[in-house]
């Protein structure tokens, strides 16, 4: 039997490194915002914001922060496995109710508005891509249209119904997503896989066409950057042969649902009211009652030609919200027919100097993203780099309304209702 | 390089280039070179009692800062492990050693390898864009689940490998280190895409951090912006290959961007 | 160009407007003082002839002499947007009244205009930072925030930017040397 190790065995007890080890540096001339880590163990605090006792900031804040008799601080890191991305939220439980939350955002800020002041325009494209990396060609449709507006620049017939066309296939995979993503996070394993398949392929078309499988950078001023081409026309008509049918399959695995209908239906209300003054846009305000598309209501593009319906929904809980993604897939599916009908031939991009310089002005250019509007607000002060480039981002409105929403469900409908709103954090935090 | 091939004298003995002060065996308190000397012995012989008196404290061999900055600011943590010894009769091999006592491996340790290798559970850390390829290629199409990867683990006390899938912010760097210091040995981390193996497309930017290997260590570096899910496959390859040789190079993985000398 | 909406706005915000409504393509711009903000918003939304309720966008802009805070709306009596553009923050205390009386969405997007540029959004419940970590100093999106690759570095003299070598970061011994004005227009 080896005898207790006379040594001490622990660092509280006194236990020494087995090298020397040189001295911490001492506090270092450094600023305050310098973007280095440091990581120091003992002050960990510092990374996070610290959960009370201290001095509340806002109003808002010391309200959140009270805690009540039997009340409990819960904290949905900014990791964890639904997957929308890395969303912090703080909840106030009572019990298994929810009182109130705080969302915590900015662990993905990137600074794109700042690069964006710094690079010309065809790279402000590629920058707004990652955004919303799920349906990056929306981004680049907005940013395009702004400059557009800003240049007095037509584009060509043909490069719009290729715009459309690409548009809309990459709106049925993001929906497409949103479902699985819908029963993933209410623990449903399989429609993410049927899901999955649909993109896959879809995302590969989109590749035979821009290059890429997810960032695209296709969308130019004036058009796109290449023509169509027969791997893509194969690919699409492969697709598009199945892609009714597929998607009542992948629908339907969730439709008659039971668990799936009675943990949506009626949770997570949204009304019309609510809606208007979250700012809130997209399927998530159809779903509550007001028929606003930008498609519509301010037409961009070649949509006024194109003949589709804007289904809307009452009730404005998550089965609606739901309800109606699965909609849009088929309506979409409809001017993607049309647009394949009505191609027009000519050029894809209108011609433009090399060098791009706009008059001072101001534009503001908006689409009609999978999760609502997309807008870019673009000030040019003459030179080839934009003076400010400003997206604003419709999951950001979206998820403004979870403080509103989640108060009064119980802690199982927390994903419930943050994945109907569909929020990509991408797009949330810039 | 083919499996097994551990060069003539058996052992990658001499740790890579830029590591000064290092011979561990020496380094540790002579109880751990004792230790070594007995286990290089006995090969799986249990250790009588008596041989071993010290605790085994392990100093930290595995990552150095070649950052000044990272890690409190270039004070490496001291101990990685501490063992006391005492509680059973048999001393007992723990594998998370090998680093640091340079032990002549054995087909025991070459199949927990290929153990290892054929089932690295990764920790699903999908930040950004990249995270959509991960997903890609644990779904339907691009199956990694065909080379024993299929549970994403949302526990990092579960998981092997860490593939940090995204851009790196500064403020989410705390949570993914902490994340990194959960995951328990032996632990592998795998930077997909541009924007974890060198800050990528916001290298400008004011909040990104310049490449994750500025705060963690790096075993497989997959570019792209985003890469196919075919390349995270060949990644994941290459890690289960990096397994296989040499236990993935244990004294040599550096805080920092690493050349290997071969190149 | 909705012309009609030029009249409707110049009948009942006459006073309040500071200089000319311009209209663009598909968008009418006014500007207004940070003062004349809540009135000009709740006009705004409210009449019966303008109903501006759905709030697009609420911006910040640091032109390099001073601050704006630009409003987005849309209505459905008008196919045109409504740009309203809150001129004359000064840079050195920004203040603004806030629109979260009329939209609730606004609380978070004036969060992040105090998170970028430093703007001060009176009667805002929630202003804190909502991107950069809470103990965060500085204001990134401002003009003077220089990134650490282009800093005094002007491009538009003739020579795209992009081709020139990049070569070390000058700190100009005025802070304001590096600071990109906007135009007078």
């Amino acid at each position: 039997m080896p005898t207790r190790p006379a040594r001490p065995t622990t660092r509280a007890a006194g236990a020494r490194p087995a090298r020397p080890v040189e001295p911490r540096p001492s506090e270092q001339q450094r600023s305050e915002d310098d973007p280095r880590i440091m990581l120091d163990r003992e002050i960990s605090a510092d990374l996070y914001e610290p959960i009370p006792p201290y001095p509340t900031r806002t109003e808002r804040e010391g309200e959140f922060y009270t805690r009540g008799d039997g009340e409990m601080f819960i904290n949905i890191g900014p990791h964890h496995p639904a997957t929308h991305g890395v969303l912090r939220l703080v909840l106030k439980l009572s019990g298994e109710q929810i009182v109130d939350v705080d969302p915590v955002l900015g662990y993905l800020h990137r600074g794109v508005e700042k690069i964006c002041e710094n690079s010309d325009y065809y790279h402000v494209i590629d920058q707004v891509d990652p955004l919303e990396y799920v349906s990056s060609l929306f981004q680049e449709w907005a940013a395009v249209l702004s400059f557009e507006k800003l240049m007095d620049v037509e584009v060509p017939r043909r490069a719009e119904y290729i715009r459309v066309l690409s548009g809309e296939l990459l709106r049925i995979a993001s929906h497409t997503l949103y479902i699985g993503f819908l029963a993933l996070d209410l623990g449903g394993l399989t429609p993410i896989l049927y899901s999955f398949i649909e993109r896959d392929e879809i995302v590969e078309m989109l590749a035979a066409l821009t290059g890429a499988r997810m960032l695209f950078n296709y969308f130019r001023i004036g058009g796109v950057n290449g023509d169509l081409n027969h791997e893509f026309m194969s690919r699409l008509g492969d697709w598009m042969s199945r892609a009714a049918k597929q998607t009542e399959a992948d629908a339907a695995l969730l439709n008659e649902n039971e668990i799936f209908v009675r943990r949506t239906r009626g949770v997570g209300v949204l009304d019309r009211a609510t809606a208007l003054r979250f700012g809130v846009t997209g399927g998530n305000l159809r779903a509550a009652g007001v028929p606003f598309d930008i498609r519509r209501a301010h037409p961009y593009s070649i949509y006024p030609e194109l003949d589709f319906n804007i289904p809307t929904r009452d009730e404005g809980d998550s089965l609606a919200r739901y309800l109606i993604r699965v909609d849009e897939v088929r309506e979409s599916i409809k001017i993607i027919d049309q647009c394949l009908h009505n191609m027009p031939d000519g050029p894809v991009m209108a011609k433009l100097p090399r060098l791009l310089r706009p008059r001072p002005g101001r534009a503001w250019g908006a689409c009609e993203g999978p999760r609502g509007m997309l807008g870019v607000y673009t000030i040019s002060d003459g030179s080839d780099q934009p003076f400010r480039f400003r997206i604003h981002d419709p999951s950001f409105m979206n998820l403004e309304t979870v403080p509103t929403l989640l108060p009064g469900n119980l802690l199982a409908d927390t994903m419930t209702i943050v994945a109907s709103l569909d929020p990509v954090l991408g797009g949330i935090d810039k | 390089m083919a499996v097994g091939d551990r060069g003539p004298k058996g052992v990658r003995a001499v740790p890579a280039s830029g590591n000064p002060t290092v011979d561990p065996a020496a380094a540790a308190s002579p109880g751990a070179a004792a230790a070594a000397r007995a286990a290089a012995r006995s090969q799986l012989a249990p250790l009588g009692p008596g041989e071993l008196t010290a605790p085994i404290v392990v100093p930290n061999t595995l990552w150095r800062a070649a950052n000044p900055l990272a890690y409190d600011g270039g004070r490496p943590a001291e101990i990685t492990h501490l063992r006391e010894f005492g509680l059973t009769d048999v001393g007992r091999r723990d594998d998370a050693r090998w680093g640091a006592l340079q032990i002549v491996p054995t087909k025991a340790d070459y199949i927990l390898d290929l153990i290892r290798a054929n089932s690295l559970w990764p920790l699903l850390s999908g930040l950004a864009c990249c995270a959509f390829e991960m997903m890609s290629g644990a779904t339907s199409k691009f199956d990694m689940d065909r080379w024993g990867m299929f549970p994403f683990r949302a526990s990092p006390r579960q998981s092997d490998v860490l593939i940090v899938a995204g851009t790196l912010t500064t403020k989410m760097s705390g949570p993914l280190i902490r994340l990194w210091e959960q995951m328990p040995e032996p632990k592998w981390c795998v930077a997909l895409g541009d924007c974890t193996v060198s800050g990528g497309r916001y290298k400008r930017s004011y909040s990104t951090v310049q490449g994750i290997d500025r705060v963690m260590p790096v075993d497989v570096y997959i570019p792209g912006c985003p890469p196919r899910p075919e390349g995270l496959i060949y990644g994941m390859l290459q890690l289960g290959q990096l397994v296989k040789d040499q236990r993935g190079h244990w004294p040599e993985r550096e805080i920092g961007p690493t050349v290997p000398d071969k190149i | 160009m909705d012309r009609n909406l030029k009249r409707r706005l110049e009948a009942r915000l006459d006073a309040q407007i500071q200089g000319p409504i311009r209209q663009r393509h598909d968008q009418t711009e006014i500007r207004i003082k940070p003062g004349d903000a809540p009135d000009v918003l709740r006009t705004v939304h409210d009449s019966v002839d303008l109903r501006f309720e759905i709030l697009a966008d609420l911006a910040g802009v640091d032109t390099g002499a001073e601050m704006q805070v630009v409003y987005h709306l849309w209505s459905e009596t008008s196919p045109d947007w409504l740009r309203i553009i809150v001129d004359g923050i000064s840079r050195d205390d920004p203040r603004c009244p806030s629109a979260t009386f009329l939209w609730t969405g606004a609380e978070w997007l004036e969060r992040e205009a105090y998170d970028m540029f430093g703007i001060i959004f009176e009667g805002n419940r929630d202003l804190r930072r909502i991107f950069m970590p809470p103990d965060y100093t500085s204001f990134p999106l401002r003009k003077d925030f220089l990134l650490p690759d282009d800093a005094a570095r002007s491009p538009g003299e003739g020579v795209r930017h992009i081709e020139r070598p990049y070569g070390p970061a000058v700190v100009a011994d005025d802070p304001a040397a590096g600071v990109r004005r906007a135009p007078a227009s």
